[in-house]
């Protein structure tokens, strides 16, 4: 398929990254298709684009998973692409080459370089073939070659899922002993997670940051990077804290990642934006595997290229070559704020949103789709907003996150964002004492600070007696003014608690 | 009031003593504090309290009380105030529900007599089991769901009385909205 403008672009995801997508397109003149299931009728993304069309039941697999849906909505509403986001179904190849077979443009990799990179064992022989470093291991779950292999590397040893992602179907071993019952194990999750029981095995880096190296590719052959992240503060081994650049990054280094991710990159015949995830031991890097897909982390980097890095993929799946990217500047720091419990072990929230307020100010970005009267539903990922701050340098960067962190505040669903407050402004993070066990070291049984449990006893005390907030029912009762100032209800605090399609 | 959080923990005695829009005393278990709140217009407040400030909002939910202090969000449930851990070894009169989701069993019967830490009820929300456990020894007195129920938020799930080695306790229905 050669260059062809893209006139209107639908975008089969939903949440915080549908929106961003839209902003974009529509910045750029190209009309957008939204898609949706029963749950998100009145999402934000639904009502951003130009068209929404509804694709199915709330469970993804009726919906944002459904690719004959997607397929038939792209064609019914005249979409020449699609943008399929992060997640759902942005890395399977049968959904970019049923894109493709539908002539539409898929706003990715071609389907064979998603599948090449998509198994983690087929990648790391391609890495090892362009001489990328990777962690030493062994690609078998075979009892025997494993014990041989686990004894010369040295305990612990790390059993992987092939086809495995987000921890699943993965295992430390400490010792000889627990070897056998671990590989079982771990070929069992990962043939009911992901349909393949293969395993491998790897060696346990004790304290590893997580660096990736961001890439865009041409049509034309071309590759270049945009710079590092590093993402190495995760919770149940996903990001929740990335930054660009990696502090106290060695720049020997930083060129030798670089060039390693390139090498990757131009050995797999990579187009679009992409990912190589490495884990840096000291000054060693190893290649982890490749995101065939925007990041959700992408933001820091866009802040400091001053790139839009969406846009960047469009004209890229239009045709156009990829430029040269510009010098970078300055430090930008991203948080997710999760809809989780984070004195639970991270356990999902959800609720409707009763209240919210979103930090603003110099060098400050806030990517969220919710909005007061927002549901979270237990259908779909944790993901609430993305904060990012940008600065000068990185004290700028992170003075101003904590203070935007401050700002956020949430009422109806709990979130991460003052976990997220306490590890950005804590010493540990400031001297940038970064590992991908920063949580377990500095921050163990996080809780909320006597003081913000204090003040939140009050509040609490005030929306019992009615003089704080507004009630579900949409009465609003703002009578923090000693009860007297009872409500004055107007059209717009009575709507609070309203949202057409809800559940409720 | 007696207030605990959604998921368990003590429950905290909170008394408004004065609130004039300005200023505002409060007591919490027993202690006293002085500080001043200024309303905001989006019917949320800015509370000072020993030179600290703290943006509070909140919303009263169908079975809680959703709070943000600052970005930490919390959710309480009134607790009736008589049956006090401190009287008769209950840390809480009644169990709610952490999160929306489905009774997948029930441990339980009423009159059982349950031991701090003893699984009680074992919910499935977002796809996980989540066993629901007893805070303190007591008396089950009523189970108020059955399985396969589905469950919202901050419901009532079980009402407790004292563990019979406690003095008997008077009545204590759940203060429940």
């Amino acid at each position: 398929m050669t260059g062809r403008k893209i006139r209107k672009l639908l975008i089969a995801n939903r949440g915080e990254i549908a929106l961003r997508v839209i902003r974009t397109a529509r910045a750029m003149g190209i009309a957008t298709v939204a898609v949706y299931s029963d749950a998100d009728r009145s999402a934000a993304h639904a009502l951003a684009a130009d068209e929404a069309i509804a694709l199915g039941a709330s469970e993804p697999a009726h919906s944002y998973l459904n690719i004959a849906a997607i397929i038939r909505a792209a064609r019914a509403s005249g979409a020449d692409a699609i943008h399929p986001g992060y997640g759902f179904l942005s890395e399977r190849p049968e959904f970019a080459r049923a894109v493709r077979d539908h002539e539409l443009i898929f706003v990715g990799p071609p389907a064979k370089v998603m599948a090449a990179l998509g198994d983690k064992v087929a990648a790391r022989r391609l890495a090892v073939k362009a001489g990328t470093p990777v962690v030493p291991g062994v690609e078998t779950g075979e009892l025997g070659a494993a014990r041989k292999f686990a004894d010369r590397a040295g305990y612990p040893i790390l059993v992987k899922a092939a086809a495995g992602g987000g921890g699943r179907g993965m295992r430390v071993v400490g010792e000889a002993s627990a070897l056998e019952a671990a590989l079982v194990a771990a070929a069992r999750e990962a043939q009911a997670a992901f349909g393949d029981g293969r395993v491998f095995l790897e060696k346990y880096l004790a304290r590893p940051r997580h660096v990736e190296i961001q890439l865009l590719g041409d049509r034309h052959g071309e590759v270049v990077a945009f710079g590092e992240r590093d993402c190495s503060i995760q919770r149940r081994h996903q990001k929740i804290i990335e930054e660009a650049p990696a502090p106290g990054l060695a720049e020997a280094t930083r060129t030798r990642m670089v060039e390693a991710a390139l090498a990757l990159a131009r050995a797999a015949g990579y187009q679009n934006a992409g990912t190589a995830e490495f884990l840096l031991d000291g000054d060693e890097f190893y290649f982890l595997e490749v995101n065939a897909r925007l990041q959700v982390e992408h933001p820091v980097t866009e802040l400091r290229f001053g790139r839009d890095l969406v846009a960047e993929q469009l004209r890229i799946a239009a045709g156009e070559r990829v430029g040269a990217p510009p010098e970078p500047r300055g430090c930008a720091i991203e948080c997710r704020i999760n809809a989780e419990d984070p004195e639970h072990d991270f356990r999902p929230a959800t609720g409707r949103v009763a209240s919210l307020t979103l930090p603003a100010g110099p060098g400050v970005r806030v990517d969220t789709h919710l909005g007061v009267g927002a549901e979270v539903s237990p259908h779909y990922d944790s993901l609430a907003a993305k904060l990012i701050a940008y600065g000068a340098d990185r004290e700028e960067a992170r003075a101003r996150m904590v203070a935007a962190l401050e700002e956020f505040s949430l009422v109806g669903i709990r979130t991460t964002a003052a976990l997220l407050r306490d590890v950005i402004a804590s010493e540990a993070f400031a001297r940038a004492d970064l590992s991908t066990h920063f949580l377990e070291e500095h921050m163990p049984r996080w809780r909320p600070d006597d003081g913000a449990t204090r003040a939140a006893l009050i509040a609490a005390a005030l929306v019992a007696e009615g003089r704080l907030g507004a009630t579900r029912g949409g009465e609003s009762a703002n009578g923090a003014a000693g009860g007297a100032a009872k409500a004055r209800p107007s059209p717009w605090t009575a709507l609070a608690g309203f949202a057409t399609g809800g559940r409720r | 009031m007696r207030l605990r959080r959604i998921d368990g923990g003590p429950a905290c005695e909170v008394e408004i003593l004065a609130c004039d829009g300005k200023s505002i005393r409060v007591t919490i278990d027993g202690v006293e504090i002085a500080g001043e709140i200024e309303p905001a217009a989006d019917g949320g407040a800015v509370l000072r309290i020993d030179g600290r400030r703290t943006r509070v909002a909140g919303a009263r939910a169908r079975h809680a009380i959703q709070v943000a202090a600052g970005p930490a969000a919390f959710e309480f449930v009134t607790v009736e105030g008589r049956v006090g851990g401190a009287h008769h070894g209950l840390a809480a009169a009644e169990v709610a529900a952490p999160m929306p989701g489905k009774v997948l069993r029930v441990l339980v019967e009423e009159g059982a007599v349950v031991a701090h830490g003893q699984g009680l009820i074992v919910l499935e929300a977002m796809k996980m089991e989540t066993t629901i456990a007893a805070e303190s020894d007591a008396t089950v007195k009523k189970i108020r769901v059955s399985t396969g129920d589905a469950v919202d938020h901050g419901q009532i799930l079980i009402e407790f009385s004292p563990a019979p080695a406690n003095p008997s306790a008077p009545e204590s229905p759940a203060q429940g909205e």
